[in-house]
């Protein structure tokens, strides 16, 4: 993109993001070209988008359109994408005897639309079905974020007609989106934060000037500034490894940043009158979608520690 | 040259003189042995060319972006050539020199520096004066034959093999902090200069006591303006938190990679392994932007403090790392081998320490980055 064409896209996707409730925000995207815009950049297209519904905690089926392009599907992506579990990045399938059993998640997305993506393991690899929604089970979960609006996906499907994908690759890319998600989301907690310690006045100062408060919030940047520099660095060399590593320390960047927040907003923000409640549940939960960082930087230890060497370096 | 084609050119170079380059001694080395290994390898790329690149002509230098340095230091601590620490030394006080020396200083100094020449030191901390940069007290008085300094700095590293000093003085009132202080270019030979080293945890006598009685400095021995050396110093910060910052990355890959190779199994936590892997890929992408930025001609700031305090991070969660996994080699082996990772453990220490302690790196990003105004 170029520079002016970019500055109108950002501007489009933060009004979209900020004035759109989860509902109307697809119907926005397709205005903006969003979906062309991921053909033409990926990267941009992605970064902008997720780290702005972090930002604003809101929520569309782009991550549907994005999972379902990168398998390959033939709609320009319009379906959506059965998720795996949470805390897992393996796919939400499993094709054995004939049948694929199904036990995995959807985004709001997949009640729907007519059609959804079930990736399964099978033993030549991973293969994908597209069927028809009706064809599965949807639970509607409230759990931790209601807002979220996600169910819980069963089925027992016929195993005929699956066509090899590259699961890993379209995971990969489902990662990077959800760790920028989880960057907005740490950079709005900590802007929340931020204003909170120069607004609040104790001891006759704004809570700003103590030390405790100021290197929380130093503490805050630096993850934030972390994730973002490594996510950025991973869509210059994107790799399984790469999206894995990047996704895990968006996770534990974003879950320290929530917890300084919370500490720095005190009472208020502890009340549902505040909006943190609203980023920390997001957090928590969108840590866990396509592999938790707790689980992603155990595994990137354990590979390391198997193979005895690291993962390709980043050259200048 | 462009870096592509330098990265090329260096490589190639390395391959052909391998052995002569290699380092003759095992282990980490007395410091004798590092700086004289040092002085060799600069001495060898300055011949050779490479040591100039990156550096302006006006200064020696062949020109050509800062990217190549950067690279250069890269490789030659990736292939265990030099020690990062001292290697990068010409990182901090080149640009310095290059900013605010008179023009011939520069173009007659920096080239002596570059070559292994000589060895520079940064005269800064004083017994009453870490942190607080803008409270130093040692004195330079102005008189018809030069300035005169009366004074003690303390922790100055390498002095005992200095030639020459960059040092902060106090020219104005002792109330004028910030304010009145002059930055200088000493000659380590002059009169009235006592360096004492002192041995420091990890088992070298890295950095020294150095006393200044009745030091005289010709006047054109100034770097910028009278009174002006605290903006000196601010500028040279953001220097010390990017190229030789990269450096140390590469040493520390190095080091990781070494670690996961060496502990036996069922030392370490592979979360553990993870987080610090993670922090140091982070610090990398961040200081290679770090260094495209400085290539593209911006003017680097308080931002680089977000580079400091995750390299220190970094550092100290891998040599964390190296006390578990080889904790018994650290801690009761007596071999080169060994004692190497001891020293670099112990080292690792003060990560959070010199160039700006980790607290002062979050009063700054507290300050100037997140616009939280005075603390007090
Ligand atoms: C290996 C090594 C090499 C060095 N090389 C050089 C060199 O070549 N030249 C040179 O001039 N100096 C050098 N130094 C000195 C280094 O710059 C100082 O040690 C550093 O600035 C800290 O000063 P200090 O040790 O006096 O600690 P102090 O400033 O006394 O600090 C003590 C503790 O208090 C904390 N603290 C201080 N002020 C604040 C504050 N405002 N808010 C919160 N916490 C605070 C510090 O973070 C630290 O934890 C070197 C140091 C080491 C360890």
């Amino acid at each position: 993109m170029e520079a002016s064409e970019l500055e109108l896209f950002r501007r489009g996707i933060r009004h979209a993001t900020e004035t759109c409730g989860d509902e109307a925000l697809d119907a926005a995207l397709d205005e903006l070209g969003w979906r062309d815009a991921l053909v033409a950049d990926r990267n941009t297209a992605v970064s902008l988008l997720f780290e702005a519904q972090g930002s604003t905690v809101v929520d569309s089926s782009a991550l549907d359109w994005l999972l379902a392009a990168a398998l390959g599907g033939q709609d320009g992506g319009r379906t959506s994408v059965v998720l795996p579990l949470l805390r897992r990045a393996a796919p939400p399938g499993r094709v054995s005897a004939g049948r694929c059993e199904v036990h995995g998640l959807g985004t709001r997305t997949v009640a729907r639309a007519d059609e959804t993506v079930v990736v399964a393991e099978a033993d030549g690899g991973p293969v994908a079905f597209t069927v028809k929604a009706s064809s599965l089970e949807l639970r509607p979960v409230r759990g931790l974020d209601p807002a979220l609006g996600i169910v819980e996906v069963t089925g027992d499907l016929n195993a005929a007609a699956g066509r090899p994908v590259d699961w890993e690759a379209a995971a990969s890319v489902g990662q990077l989106a959800v760790g920028h998600e989880l960057v907005g989301l740490a950079r709005a907690m900590l802007e929340l934060a931020r204003q909170h310690a120069l607004d609040r006045v104790q001891f006759g100062r704004p809570i700003s000037s103590f030390q405790a408060i100021r290197h929380r919030l130093a503490e805050s940047l630096v993850a934030v500034e972390a994730a973002d520099g490594l996510l950025a660095a991973a869509w210059e060399d994107p790799s399984p490894v790469m999206a894995a590593m990047a996704k895990g320390l968006a996770g534990r960047s974003a879950r320290a940043v929530a917890r300084h927040a919370q500490q720095v907003l005190a009472g208020i923000g502890f009340t549902t009158e505040h909006p943190l409640h609203r980023y920390v549940r997001r957090t928590i939960v969108i840590d866990q979608l396509l592999g938790a960082s707790s689980v992603l930087t155990r595994q990137l230890g354990e590979d390391v520690l198997e193979r005895g060497t690291l993962p390709p370096t980043l050259p200048l | 040259m462009e870096l592509d084609a330098f990265k090329v050119a260096v490589d190639a170079w390395l391959d052909e003189h391998e052995r002569e380059l290699a380092c003759d001694y095992e282990g980490v080395g007395t410091l004798d042995q590092q700086v004289a290994q040092l002085r060799k390898v600069m001495g060898m790329a300055y011949a050779a060319g490479f040591m100039r690149m990156g550096w302006p002509e006006r200064a020696g230098g062949l020109g050509g972006s800062n990217l190549l340095r950067a690279y250069l230091g890269e490789v030659l601590t990736a292939r265990d050539l030099v020690e990062a620490g001292i290697y990068s030394l010409p990182e901090v006080l080149a640009p310095t020199m290059i900013d605010y020396a008179p023009e011939a200083l520069a173009a007659e100094m920096v080239p002596k520096l570059l070559s292994g020449d000589e060895i520079w030191c940064q005269g800064f901390s004083e017994p009453g004066t870490g942190s607080n940069l803008g409270s130093l007290a040692c004195r330079a008085t102005h008189t018809d034959a030069g300035w005169r300094i009366n004074g003690q700095k303390v922790w100055t590293s390498l002095a005992q093999y200095a030639q020459r000093c960059v040092l902060l003085t106090r020219t104005g009132t002792p109330e004028s902090a910030h304010r009145g202080i002059t930055a200088m270019f000493i000659d380590m030979d002059s009169p009235g200069i006592t360096v004492r080293p002192i041995e420091s945890m990890h088992g070298a006598e890295e950095f020294c006591e150095v006393f200044y009685d009745d030091v005289v400095v010709p006047l054109d021995r100034v770097l910028g303006e009278v009174d002006g050396g605290w903006s000196i110093a601010m500028d040279l910060l953001p220097y010390e938190r990017s190229t030789a910052l990269w450096h140390r990355a590469s040493y520390l890959h190095r080091r990781l990679g070494q670690l996961v190779s060496a502990a036996p199994a069922g030392t370490l936590d592979p979360t553990a392994v993870g987080e610090a892997t993670q922090l140091l890929w982070a610090f990398r992408a961040r200081s290679r932007a770090t260094q495209r930025r400085l290539a593209a001609g911006e003017t680097l700031g308080s931002e680089t403090s977000i580079d400091k305090v995750l390299v220190a991070t970094a550092e100290q969660a891998i040599f964390d790392l190296v006390a578990e996994g080889l904790g018994p080699d650290v801690a009761t082996g007596d071999d080169p081998v060994s004692a190497r990772w001891r020293a670099e453990f112990l080292y690792s220490r003060a990560a959070t320490i010199y160039g700006g302690s980790a607290e002062i790196q979050r009063n700054i990003i507290a300050r100037r980055l997140l616009g939280l105004g005075d603390d007090r």
